[in-house]
This record gives structure tokens, sequence and C-alpha cells, in this order.
């Protein structure tokens, strides 16, 4: 009696547990099915090509490569170098601890902070006056690649030093100075999981909206220099969902797609490229 | 021998050493800057408005008369509750994925957790605003509103847009951090106890009870601290379904009201501040960034006392 | 017999501890020397004071002269000149994973100087053939270091220190973690290397030492208890440690 009431306890958190992970899975296969339904609903080959003056996302898809591609080209390699001195030379001391909790909270700060922040350096500093703003895209990519340096340091410092001291040590006994050692054994081994956590920044602050909304701004035209407002499929979307007008929230449905479809492959390649092992988190 | 001279190489060393010194110290200076940059800018807020800031419910530029309390609120309660209500639902999907799936599911399942993550947060906005809204609206909402009205918890009208949807949006985004990090430690349970309860007849989920969750429980209170600082944190989802009154809580109780957060204040209001209104934004901001790095803080320092016990 | 290695009066730590205490040795030239003596007797420290890696450990501390060809590599010497005379293979096989096995054999002149790809394949060629691993791996020149055996792993790092033309190479048990057959191979080479350069090599294995070495070290304790010919420490050793750590009675 006893061991029967025990099998039914057993059998009762099993299917427990399966309904709750249903219960979550299945939204998630909801919004997948939605953003597919909806989106390919506004898709043609002119949706994507032409911009959004013409009823398409061309500029959007466009603008959001620039912006990220300008927040890697500074979040990345100040994100590399950071996790490198955190890995190699600041194992102790008072400064490397700095460096590393200031790395540890800089993740922790909202996006919108961020994106303040570029708006008040950058969009406020350059103004004539508070009637006419300078909106440019390069406050956006500040606001980004900040957002990139403690996804990229973490990975970076993380995939050095799991690097077995054996290897340092035999770049040790041929001579090689510590700089040649670091990054042309060290970081060469690493660069795997550098690539990868730069790809999940990349595909992290390709979804990041709030940091966007006022400093790229938006365009309605393609993008003729970095030093402008700029479209984004982020800010689109944000845009057209709440206009409420149907064909507006159409091309934002299409933008969305377009966009989780970036997430999604970068999140599947880094999947397939990094073995089926479970790594998330911290 | 044509290898270069080791002075040369000293020298490359120090500078090599130097540079990546001086890279850790722009992101150092960063952190700072954005941290003067929030104080600077409140200042005027901070001096004009005083304690009544933190206390005040009337949001008025015309009048120059700005309290946060409506703003603090809201964002308090909708991440409070939505990682409340995360927490079973997270160590569930953790408990099922390490125990009970099958082998080959596994790949499957921590690609869709993952995928939960990565979900860009105005996607779950454009989903909540033109989707599940209407549906809670008619099929939740307006049903206990029929039935249980008279309390003011529950009272109508029914908006579809409220603090209600705020959080089962939030609810939804919170899961995955604390399941991925619970899944990692369960995980690391030690083995040979494991064996040896199972041994002594222990099922499953005895195991876990016994074993797995009191070795995990410190790391899941950092998950869920980490899973709280997103809450508070998120902007785009919530500005698109809480409605964005200002009163909330302090005009009625009802959780299908519409309300409003920190987040969702500022993203729609700055654009046009200017003045005392934008000072006072980002003290909203800097209250949130103080929060926010408190919170950062607890969990990490909790997550660091897991990985020195040997596990996390 | 020509002096290689003069050591006086050399002393280590760690934090408090003193690991070698007052060693003087005269290693000879072009000889097998063989370090021998129980687990922490200090054997290890040694010879990572002769290329300047023991000081690389936290807390570590030297006093005292090592002088190579007459010259001290405690003085005006850099650590990385002193390290590129003075070649290391350790106990765990560690090619880098990163590089070829070609590129392995050359690392150290490819990561610090200029050569011509031409100059440093037939370098990386004439280095694999010296330690006996062209023929098991011509046709694998381009695959990774880390693919190879553990043994053959092992010939490759000893390839790799040879390239750099070392006045002195050191080995750390660098058969430990190998199996017999390799065990065998390594032992031939070593054997070999005398022609060419100096080796001094720890062993925990007393009879390697007698099969493979000309001068034997007993330490024990941090202390160098008897230096002398391989043949006179195992046929009529001075000391009754010695004695009793080679017949086996403790260690």
């Amino acid at each position: 009696m006893h061991l029967l009431s025990r099998k039914r306890k057993e059998t009762f958190v099993k299917i427990l547990c399966f309904l709750v992970t249903a219960a979550v899975i299945i939204p998630l296969l909801w919004i997948i099915g939605d953003v597919i339904y909806n989106g390919l609903a506004a898709w043609n080959i002119s949706f994507l090509v032409s911009p959004v003056i013409q009823g398409g996302i061309g500029n959007a898809i466009l603008g959001t490569f620039i912006i990220n591609g300008m927040a890697c080209l500074f979040g990345i390699p100040l994100g590399v170098l950071t996790g490198m001195y955190l890995s190699e030379y600041g194992q102790e001391g008072w400064f490397a601890s700095m460096v590393r909790t200031t790395v540890e909270s800089l993740s922790g700060i909202p996006s919108l902070i961020l994106g303040l922040f570029a708006y008040a350096t950058i969009i406020i500093a350059l103004s004539q006056s508070a009637t006419d703003r300078h909106y440019t895209a390069i406050a956006s990519a500040l606001a980004l690649g900040l957002m990139m340096i403690p996804l990229v340091g973490k990975a970076t410092e993380e995939s050095m030093r799991v690097i077995s001291n054996d290897i340092r040590e035999a770049a040790i006994a041929l001579g090689v100075p510590k700089w040649i050692r670091t990054t042309r054994i060290v970081l060469a081994i690493a660069k795997g999981g550098v690539l990868t956590g730069s790809l999940l920044a990349f595909a992290r602050i390709s979804g990041e909206t709030a940091p966007l909304l006022f400093t790229a701004l938006f365009s309605n035209f393609w993008p003729t220099g970095i030093n402008q407002p700029m479209a984004s499929l982020q800010v689109l979307i944000y845009n057209y969902a709440l206009s409420g007008y149907p064909n507006l929230v159409t091309q934002a449905w299409g933008a969305a797609l377009f966009l989780a479809l970036i997430v999604v492959a970068i999140n599947i390649i880094v999947r397939v490229y990094t073995k089926p092992k479970y790594k998330e988190g911290f | 021998m044509k290898a270069r001279k080791s002075h040369f190489f000293k020298l490359q060393d120090s500078l090599f050493k130097y540079f990546l010194i001086a890279c850790s110290l722009i992101v150092v200076g960063l952190f700072v800057a954005i941290f003067l940059m929030l104080f600077e800018t409140s200042l005027p807020s901070i001096y004009q408005n005083g304690w009544s800031f933190l206390t005040g419910l009337v949001w008025d530029p015309n009048n120059n008369i700005f309290g946060a309390l409506p703003a603090i609120a809201g964002t308090l309660i909708s991440a409070a509750v939505a990682t409340l209500v995360a927490i079973p639902l997270s160590i569930g999907i953790a408990i099922f994925f390490t125990e009970y799936a099958p082998a080959r599911s596994k790949l499957v399942l921590s690609l869709f957790i993952d995928l939960l993550a990565a979900i860009p947060s105005v996607i779950y906005g454009i989903w909540g605003l033109w989707i599940i809204a209407p549906l809670i609206k008619t099929n939740v909402e307006q049903p206990i509103i029929g039935a249980i009205g008279f309390i003011p918890l529950f009272s109508g009208p029914a908006y579809g847009l409220s603090i209600f949807l705020a959080i089962v949006i939030l609810t939804i985004m919170v899961i995955p951090i604390i399941t991925a990090i619970t899944i990692e430690l369960l995980s690391k349970t030690p083995v040979p106890l494991k064996e040896g309860m199972i041994s002594l007849g222990a099922t499953k989920s005895e195991t876990i009870r016994h074993l797995g969750l009191p070795f995990a429980r410190l790391g899941i209170v950092a998950a869920v601290i980490l899973g709280l600082g997103r809450a508070l944190g998120e902007t785009m989802a919530v500005t698109m379904v809480i409605g964005n009154s200002y009163y909330w809580p302090f005009s009625g109780y009802s959780i299908f009201a519409p309300a409003t957060t920190i987040t969702s204040k500022i993203a729609g209001a700055v654009g046009e501040a200017g003045g005392l209104e934008f000072s006072a934004l980002l003290e909203m901001a800097l209250i949130l960034m103080v929060i926010s790095l408190a919170v950062n803080f607890i969990s990490r320092s909790l997550i660091k006392r897991t990985s020195k016990r040997g596990f996390g | 017999m020509q002096t290689k290695l003069d050591v006086q009066d050399l002393n280590a730590w760690f934090y408090q501890k003193q690991a070698l205490k007052n060693v003087n040795v005269k290693i000879p030239e072009k000889m097998v020397t063989a370090v021998i003596g129980p687990s922490g007797c200090g054997k290890s420290t040694f010879i990572r004071c002769i290329n300047r890696m023991h000081e690389l450990v936290p807390g570590a501390k030297v006093s005292g002269k090592v002088l190579l060809d007459g010259a001290d590599i405690y003085g005006t010497m850099d650590p990385m000149d002193v390290r590129r005379k003075v070649g290391m293979v350790f106990q765990k096989p560690n090619p880098f994973p990163n590089m070829s096995v070609a590129d392995n054999v050359v690392a150290g002149l490819k990561l610090l100087g200029t050569y011509k790809k031409q100059e440093l394949s037939e370098l990386s060629d004439a280095n694999l053939k010296s330690v006996g691993l062209w023929e098991e791996v011509k046709d694998d020149l381009k695959k990774s270091g880390a693919s190879l055996s553990g043994g053959q792993q092992q010939r490759l790092c000893i390839a790799r220190a040879l390239a750099m033309n070392p006045e002195v190479i050191l080995m750390d048990e660098p058969s430990s973690a190998l199996d017999p057959a390799s065990t065998a191979k390594i032992e031939e080479l070593v054997k070999k290397l005398k022609n060419e350069t100096t080796v001094i090599i720890i062993t925990h294995n007393v009879q390697q030492a007698a099969r493979i070495s000309d001068m034997t070290a007993f330490f024990y304790l941090g202390e160098l208890i008897e230096f002398d010919q391989t043949a006179n420490i195992f046929e009529s050793p001075k000391n009754q440690l010695t004695e009793r750590y080679i017949t086996g009675r403790f260690g």
C-alpha cells in the first residue's frame, strides 16, 4: 500500500513536470507560429528589397545590419581585449577585480539606460537646440556596443581560462614572450569560444529596441550615411505595431519574421557548432 | 638564429600589457560615465522634487510636478509577481529535463529554452499586443470580472492591455533564465549520492526533493534574482502591453487595469521631454539602475558562493 | 669531461617552504644526467630552476648561481633567452592543439623569428626525422598536433624543443604517462640525443635511470645527496640513503 502510493506520487510528479514544460513550450511554438503566419502574409521579393516609403522593409534590414556592424566594431574588440586581460593578466589585485566587477555590472544595466546614455552624450550634445535634435545611428551603435562588451568579454575570459596551463608552460619553455603566447597560442585555441560568444552577442543586440528608439530613430528611406537617422527592424516593429493601421501592422509582422529568422538562425548555428552540451547563463 | 632580440620582445610585452590595461580602463570609464551622466542629469530633479519624487503620484510636466511612485510600484510589482510565478514553472521544467525527458528530446528541448530566451522582446510585444491581449480580454478578464468582479483585485472593466498581461509576458521571458541555470545546477548533483539514494529504493522525485533541490537551492535563488533583474529592466514588451496609464495601483487595485513601469514611462516620454521632465525621467532611470545593480550584485555573490562550494 | 652547467649554492623556496637546499653540481656536456629521488624531493624544482620556470609560480624565490657555459643565467641574461637555450619536455605531452604536426615542430621559430616557409618546412621535416616520427606522421603533417597518440605527441614535443637547437634539454618524467612501447622509443631517443646536446632527465623509475643515463643525481628532501657516474651510483653508492632508494626500500 505504501509502495503503491509512492509510485503514484512519482507518476504524479512526472506528469506535473511534463505539463509545466508543455505549458511553456506551447507559447513558444505559438509565437513562432504567429510570426511565421502573419509575417509570410507580408513577404514577397519587393517587400524585402524596397524601402519603407514604398511599403517594404529593405532599408530597415540594412539599417539593423549597419547599426549592429558598427556596434561590433566597437564592442567585440573591447570585449575580447578586456576578457583577455582578465584571463591572462588579471588573476589577482584590486585593478583586476575592479575590471571584473565592472564587466559583470555592465551586463546588469537595462539596455534602455544604455540608450539614455547614448542619447544624452551624443544626441543632445550634437544638437543645435531642443527643437532640432540631430539623431544618428552612431549613438545606437554606442549603446549596443556597450551591451556587447560584457557578453563578449565573459565568453573570451571563460574560453581562455579553461585552456590547460600545460599549454602555456609549453610556450614559456620555448622562450615565447607572453604577448605572443596570449595572442597566437591561447587566444588562437580559444577562438571558437570567442566566435560563439560574439555571435550570441550579435543575436542579442539584433533584438534590442529600447536603445534605438531615441538615438537612430527611424527613416523611411535608404540610408546614405551613418551619421544620420536610420531605420531598423526593431523600431519598425514597435512603431508600426502600435500604429493600429492594418497595413502597417502587417509590415511590422513581416519585419518580425525577418528579425526572428536572424536570431533563431544564429542560435541554431551556435548550437550545431558547439556540440550538444547544455550551456547557458552565468 | 634569425630570432628577434629579447629586449625587443620585452618592450612589446609591456606595451601589450599596458594596451590591455588601457582597454579595460576604457570599459571601466564608460561604466562610470553612465553612472555620472545619470546622476548629473538627475540633479535638477533631485534638487527640485526632493523626497516627494519617491512618494508623489502625479506626473504633470505642464506644472512641473513629478512623482515617480506609480512607475516604481508598477516596476516592482510586475517584476516580482512575474518572477514568483516563474519559479515553480522553471523548476518543473528543469526537473522534467534532467530526470524524465527522453535523452533524444533533450537537444530539442534545450534549443527551445534557448530560443525562449533569445526571442527579441519587441516580438513578445507585438505578439502580446495583437494576439494575446484580445484573447485574454474576452476569455480570461471578462469571465473573471463577471464572476468575482466584486473583489477589487479583479474588478472591471477589461482592457486587455493591463498589468496582468505585462506579468504574463514577463513570466514567459523570465522562465528560460531561471530554467537554464536550474538545469545546470541539477545536472551537477553529485552522482555517487544520487546512485546511493536510488539504490536504497528512492524514486526519482524523492531523489530530486531530498538531494537535487537542496544541493541546488542557493544557485536557484541566484537564478531567480537574475531573472528578477531581467524583468525589472525589460522595456519593449512591457511598454507595448501594459497600457501606459500612470496612476495604477493608486487609482484602484484591479490587475486588469492598465498601468506603467519605469521603463515604459521613460520609453514613452523621453523623446519629447525637455527641461525638468527630462531630468526627472533620468532620475527614474537612476533609481532603476541602482535597483538593477543591487539585484545583479546579490545574484553574482550568491553564484560565487555556490561555485566555491564546488558546484555551480 | 667538459662542464655544461655549473650550479652553485642553489636554493629555492615556495613561500616559506624551502624546496632546494644549497645544491652544488657540475653537469657535464653531451651526456645524459638522470635526476632521481622520491616524490617531493625537489627534483622538479631543480630542473625548473635551470630554465628559470620555477620563478613563475606565485610565491617562488631562488638564490644562487647557475652558470651555463660560464655565464650566470640569473645574471644579466633575459629569462626568455635562457629558455631558448635550455629546452624543456614535460610530464604530460603538450603539443599546441591549434597547430598542425609540422607547425608544432617549428612553433618556437615561427612565433619568435622571421623564417621563410621553405626553411621552416625543412627544419620541421629534419626534426621529425631525428625523433623518429617522420615515417609515422609524414602523411598527416597537416593534421592537428593533438590528433596523434600520446607517445607520438611526446616525441613531437621533443622535436619541438630540439628545433630550437638548445644547448641543454630538460625532461620532466617524459615517459611517465606513456605505455611501455612508447616509453622504449623515448628511451632510445634520449640515448641518441646526447650526441647533439646535453640532457637532464627526471625519472621516477630507477631502472630507467640505469638504462639511459651517464650521470645520476639523487635528491632527498631538497638536498643533493649524491652525484656520480651512473655505474658508480648503482654499483657502489657512497651514501646509505642512495643505496636504500635504488634498491627500492623506500620512495
